[in-house]
């Protein structure tokens, strides 16, 4: 309730002072504290205190609801991380329309990046899934550059622009699509003779392990990469504060935002691959 | 306020066992691709794998401060 008010108070950018203080729970901070809060805020400099920075990383950190869709009794809240979900989709789609239109025997330069992107994923599928690769590579393609530009989505510095991979319902969603994934290329090659036949390898004792795995794999799946995209955000949050927006941000943002976001979409879809391949092997 | 930091910092101390863990492994794959650097490519693969695997533990302890810090609260 207070976030709320600090919030809007934010938005407007002389803050009214009278509003902060009317909405300020009385177990928040005191209102002196979050007329400096809004204040600062507005005028672009972060808070020292230690309640300024709490409540700065607060707000940084909640999801926000954009707006509702009706749904017959019922809405659904679109919230700001769907949205930016919704940006990427269609940018990434808009682009492969854009840049497969015409495709040449001999490439330009644009056709020669695509392609080198394109041959990446599929000799990383052919390597880890075997002769399989070509039913599963288009999946991982696709969830490799949604994930490479979600986690890096914080570089283009626009505020709404927030990396969407740091909700975890995101990345819960994109783990249980990978062991639904898993459960499905075990049936479509195995057959469910085969799959059960699998849980009793290599001895009957491994049973209640081997179902384990479709909870513990998608788990930590979600948990590792939400792990690091909201332990990154945060770092960010506090290095952009501690160095007033000078200097120092591009230089962690090189760690944070380049190297650990690449890696982790990287990881994400290999990790997927390694059950994929080992689940129809 | 005080106790919920503090325990939000005992939480994340797991840290400590993925960074050994991780410079063991790293230290390994130093050594592994001097001694044949034409398998670089796939020692990479496979330390990226382990690396992955053991810095999950870390993960679970920042994820177990994170609920801490913001759902908790104190």
């Amino acid at each position: 309730m207070s976030n709320q008010n600090v919030t809007e108070a934010e938005n407007s950018h002389q803050g009214n002072a009278a509003e902060a203080v009317a909405g300020i729970d009385p177990d928040g901070l005191s209102a002196l504290e979050a007329v400096a809060t809004s204040h600062e805020a507005s005028t672009g400099a972060a808070d020292h205190s230690e309640g300024g920075i709490s409540e700065h990383l607060d707000h940084a950190v909640t999801v926000r609801e954009v707006f509702q869709i009706p749904v017959g009794n019922s809405t659904i809240p679109i919230t700001e991380t769907v949205v930016v979900s919704w940006v990427i989709m269609a940018v990434l789609i808009i682009v492969a329309k854009i840049f497969t239109k015409k495709l040449e025997t001999f490439p330009g330069k644009v056709q020669n990046f695509i392609e080198a992107v394109v041959d990446g994923i599929n000799s990383l599928c052919k390597d880890i899934l075997g002769h399989h690769w070509k039913h599963f590579s288009a999946y991982f393609g696709t969830v490799i550059l949604f994930l490479g530009i979600a986690n890096t989505i914080a570089l283009l510095e626009i505020p709404w622009l927030k990396p969407p991979t740091k909700n975890i319902n995101v990345t819960a969603a994109l783990a249980i699509m990978t062991i639904l994934l898993v459960l499905g290329s075990q049936i479509r090659f195995k057959k469910v003779s085969g799959m059960i036949k699998s849980w009793f390898e290599p001895n009957p004792i491994m049973f209640p392990f081997h179902l384990m795995d479709y909870i513990i794999r998608p788990l930590s799946l979600c948990l590792r990469l939400f792990g690091n995209i909201f332990g990154a955000f945060i770092m960010m949050e506090l290095v952009i504060i501690a160095s007033q927006k000078l200097l120092l941000p591009p230089i962690f943002s090189l760690y944070f935002d380049i190297f650990d976001g690449l890696l982790q979409a990287f990881v994400f879809v290999f990790l997927s691959m390694l059950y994929v391949g080992e689940a129809i092997e | 306020m005080s106790f919920t930091a503090l325990g939000a910092a005992i939480a994340v101390l797991t840290g400590l066992g993925a960074g050994i863990g991780i410079g063991i492994a790293t230290g390994k794959a130093t050594e592994a691709v001097a001694r044949q650097p034409e398998a670089a490519n796939q020692i990479t693969k496979t330390l990226i794998l382990g690396m992955a695997l053991s810095e999950a533990t870390a993960i679970y302890g920042l994820v177990v401060s994170i609920l801490i810090m913001f759902v908790v609260k104190g």
